[in-house]
């Protein structure tokens, strides 16, 4: 096969290739070579010969100077990795927050801590660039080169040496060279001919290989349309492991009862899931004996709460969950109402409630939150959810109770309505109003309360009608400085 | 060739202060090495012995495969690792794997670095034998993590659905890193010290699959002096990368441990420790291997005694760090006025556990002392059964200090004894499966012999 090729007419000279049996004959050969005045030559060997680099005159390669400057650019990719990822210092760089991991109080950047990975990517970043950088320095991959088609070269992975004298170089000619090559004791001397006939490319390679790029890119292409789009399904959740976990989830029956299935493999004789707290026994952070706080109820009528349905703590341990069951089927606002007392209310802050400037604004700040969608915000009973409720009322199309406005005269002011009585309305709701001390943490009505007698003290009222600019105007007017007359 | 000790014969273990011990045995030359490195992989057929042992490592890779598959249709259940020993053997094994992936890395860089000649014959095997135990290595965490299917969340990708990052300042993390690190640029080196050879193949092979396939792999190598000099420049390079990288690995390994503050475990004397017991593992594995593979594959005269008995020295050394950082344990348990700490390291030896303890000792610390004598490290299958015996014990050492420090901690309510499932048994015993039917591809179809590198350091005549 390569001597059909070297023979072939339509192929080019692009050099001498001398064989040699041994290392230092091709030494040799190459120093005669340079001396000669050849420039354009290569020596072949299978293994590296030493003594042959200044014999045919190779520089020495820069490539420690690239792989030194991919492992500076590697420190500060390592490093600004991790300040980017686990800081939230570089987040306008990039669209993806960072993530400060809190232990411990320890800094979210600091050198000893980050060394290992900036190691790492130095050490991987360099690697690549040696590996690669040495590949493309030396032109390879190329699977083209004239010299494979030559028989005789197949050895020089094996055990023969070879010198090739380019035809490109000025010195070379034809027989002048190849009379050298043997007087330096070349072995062998073959033509090394390029085929000029399979040069090109396949016409079809071009073509197929855009026609190839242009769908591997499509997938991309559907991915970043997507990008940043809302989206009415769910995600899609490929291994839905958290979904469906064989566990007994809490408020359930146990589960093989629940499927109907034969063999009923209870967790519990009750057929719960989960036991219900023992008897007297008060959850953490629910011990609610004082009754000013809790329940805005003087000390002296502490007994009026045992009638209460709030006073679940105490009533578990003197009743039986039958009596507390019927209760809270009844409207917490008619057990209330059965037994009030305007007497009981606590007329004045109790003792850990502080009010101040804070206070205020925490209070307004919940306030806006729980109560404004029906009250208004400035407490005038015009919020968004009455104004709608009463349209849809007065078209009959629902039964609705209008919201209190605060400031009326029969809602305000310490014969109506002491603190105490206020935080009982938060507390368990009043009328129509539902109970909000599931939403609600005991100190966060007291400072509702504040911020409702601030309301009234002031007697601030939302200029105009529009309820959609109501609340916030009339909510920054209010002096957060006024203290509730007490 | 010069005249040797003993040329025809294949012991080159004596020293002859008169001349360089050779290398290469039995008189060959270039052409001879070419022929002897490429024999096993020209052979028409394979012989049945291997046929017979690759049979047996793809049936174990099977059932590795079934293994895995059980524990992620069950989750990591059916593995023994329970409260309080969250780390059971999944960890152990990759310890111990990532352990033996050490020895190839330090024949090919440091060795080369200092210019041991010796470890020409052997780092291609070597260098092999490490990617493929840093495959049985990474396989562990991976499975271990749980929810394999987001492996990824491992990696600094940014994903909407988990919204966070990982946290750099985990000694977890710096494993993550520092394993994927050391088997990319591993795999590198191999690959890049393999092209000249592959491409001797190319030249050779007479099928037309092997011509396309090596003509492929070996980029059209010619062995030109130019190639070679940025060649050589790039492996110094890699070499000089990879010495760092190959401690660093186990030294981030062993922060697993120390930068926790569980007793036993909160140690600054882990990482060397941690790096010798690696090495120590390594070459006990690479004897192991290469043993029963020269005489397979009729390589006696580029892998000989000679290259055995420094390994085996190496061997020996390493163990005796191991040994003295035992001692050094103990000393500071005791040193430290710690209660905890003392009693962690009584527990090891007199506890529940002391059974794995003395077993760790015996093998890593008594046994290797055989090698003092020549005959033991110079007799072929003693040095394997020497050999065995490092890498049980190696394997308890990491089971001592994962199992004992975890099954004591701080809380006495806590403490338990740790027994593996047969899952964990399973898993153990076939990832030498998979560690062996790609050592046995390896050695059929690519080339176990550095043959460019060992030519390169065969004396010439007139020049040596």
């Amino acid at each position: 096969m390569a001597e059909n090729n070297n023979n072939n007419a339509d192929s080019k000279l692009i050099g001498l290739l001398a064989q040699f049996d041994d290392p230092e004959s091709l030494v040799a050969a190459c120093n005669h070579a340079r001396e000669a005045g050849y420039k354009k030559m290569d020596a072949y060997s299978p293994f590296p010969v030493h003594g042959i680099d200044p014999a045919i005159g190779i520089k020495r390669t820069i490539l420690p100077l690239i792989v030194l400057a991919a492992a500076l650019g590697a420190v500060v990719v390592g490093l600004g990795l991790q300040i980017y990822t686990n800081s939230s210092a570089l987040d306008f760089l990039a669209p993806f927050p960072g993530y400060p991991f809190q232990i411990s109080g320890k800094p979210v950047f600091s050198i000893p801590a980050n060394i290992p990975v900036t190691f790492e990517i130095i050490v991987l970043t360099s690697a690549i660039t040696t590996f690669l950088g040495m590949w493309i320095l030396n032109r390879l991959p190329m699977f083209a080169n004239p010299l494979h088609r030559i028989s005789r070269f197949k050895r020089v992975t094996n055990d023969k040496f070879f010198l090739c004298l380019e035809a490109k170089d000025e010195k070379f000619n034809r027989a002048a060279s190849e009379t050298q090559l043997n007087k330096w004791g070349a072995v062998a001397i073959e033509e090394v001919r390029q085929d000029l006939t399979d040069n090109d490319l396949p016409k079809w390679i071009p073509t197929a290989a855009i026609l190839g790029a242009i769908v591997l890119l499509l997938p991309p292409a559907a991915i970043f349309s997507q990008w940043g789009q809302t989206n009415r399904h769910p995600r899609l959740h490929v291994v839905p492991d958290m979904d469906w976990q064989h566990k007994f989830k809490t408020q359930t029956m146990a589960p093989n009862l629940a499927n109907g299935l034969d063999e009923v493999d209870l967790m519990y004789a009750d057929l719960r899931s989960a036991r219900r707290p023992v008897d007297g026994a008060v959850a953490f952070g629910s011990l609610d004996i004082d009754s000013e706080m809790n329940f805005g109820i003087k000390q002296d009528f502490a007994h009026a709460i045992s009638s209460r349905k709030s006073m679940r703590t105490l009533l578990v341990s003197a009743t039986d969950d039958k009596t507390a069951e019927s209760s809270s089927g009844d409207s917490p606002a008619l057990a209330a109402d059965a037994t009030e007392n305007i007497d009981q209310w606590v007329t004045t802050f109790p003792e850990g409630v502080e009010v101040n400037e804070k206070l205020l604004a925490r209070g307004q700040q919940r306030f806006n939150i729980y109560c404004a969608a029906c009250h208004g915000y400035a407490g005038q009973g015009n919020g968004l959810v009455n104004q709608k409720a009463l349209a849809l009322a007065a078209n009959g199309d629902a039964t609705w109770t209008a919201a209190r406005s605060l400031h009326d005269a029969d809602v305000k002011g310490d014969a109506k309505n002491p603190v105490g009585r206020i935080y009982d309305t938060i507390t368990n709701g009043r009328g129509n109003m539902g109970p909000y001390r599931a939403q609600i943490p005991v100190e966060d009505r007291w400072a509702i309360v504040a911020y409702v007698r601030a309301l009234q003290e002031t007697g601030l009222k939302t200029p105009g009608v529009d309820a959609a600019t109501d609340g916030e105007e009339s909510a920054e007017k209010v002096d957060p400085d006024a203290k509730p007359k007490e | 060739m010069a005249t040797t000790v003993d040329p025809q014969g294949l012991d080159n273990t004596y020293d002859d202060a008169s001349q360089r011990t050779p290398l290469v045995l039995g008189g060959l030359d270039y052409q001879g090495v070419t022929e002897t490195a490429c024999g096993f992989w020209e052979a028409e057929k394979a012989p049945k012995i291997w046929w017979i042992l690759l049979l047996m490592a793809m049936s174990l890779l099977g059932i590795l495969g079934g293994l895995v598959n059980h524990l992620l249709m069950s989750g990591v259940g059916v593995w023994g690792n329970n409260n309080p020993a969250y780390w059971g053997w999944p960890i152990v094994n990759f310890v111990f794997w990532v352990g033996i992936g050490h020895a190839g890395t330090l024949i090919s860089a440091i060795l080369f670095l200092f210019r041991q000649n010796w470890r020409t014959s052997i780092n291609r095997a070597a260098e092999a034998m490490t990617i493929f135990a840093v495959v049985c290595a990474g396989m562990f965490p991976g499975i271990h993590i749980g929810r394999v299917w987001v492996f990824y969340w491992l990696f600094p990708i940014p994903t909407e659905h988990l919204a966070m990052w990982p946290n750099f300042r985990s000694p977890l993390l710096w494993d993550v890193f520092a394993v994927s690190t050391y088997a990319t640029v591993s795999l590198l080196f191999w690959y890049m010290g393999m092209v000249p050879d592959i491409a001797t193949f190319r030249d050779r092979t007479k099928s037309r699959i092997g011509k396309f396939i090596y003509g492929l792999l070996s980029l059209g190598w010619t062995g030109s002096a130019r190639n070679w000099h940025r060649y050589e420049i790039a492996y110094t390079l890699l070499a000089a990368l990879a010495t760092p990288l190959v401690l660093s690995v186990h030294t981030i390994v062993s922060f697993d441990f120390a930068v926790s503050q569980l007793p036993g475990w909160h140690t600054t004397i882990f990482p060397p420790y941690f790096v010798a017991g690696a090495i120590f593992s390594g070459f006990a594995m690479v004897v192991t291997l290469l043993v029963p593979a020269r005489a397979l594959f009729g390589l006696e005269k580029l892998i000989t005694l000679r290259h055995l008995e420094n390994m085996n020295k190496i061997i020996m050394a390493t163990g005796l760090m191991v040994g003295t950082a035992y001692g050094i344990e103990f000393f500071i348990a005791w040193y430290s006025g710690v209660q905890v700490e003392s009693y962690a390291f009584w527990n090891r030896a007199f506890g529940n556990y002391s059974w794995a303890y003395w077993i760790m000792i015996s093998c890593n610390v008594v046994i290797p002392q055989l090698f003092w004598f020549k005959w033991c490290r110079t007799t072929t299958w003693f040095m394997v059964i020497v050999c065995i015996f490092v890498n049980i014990g190696m394997w308890f050492e990491r089971f001592v200090i994962t199992i004992t420090s975890l099954c004591r901690d701080f809380l006495p309510s806590s403490w338990a004894y740790f027994t593996p499932t047969w899952v964990d048994i399973g898993m153990l015993v076939c990832s030498f499966g998979l560690f062996s039917t790609l050592f046995l591809l390896f050695c059929r179809f690519l080339p176990v012999i550095a043959m460019a590198e060992v030519k390169g350091i065969m004396p010439r005549d007139g020049h040596h």
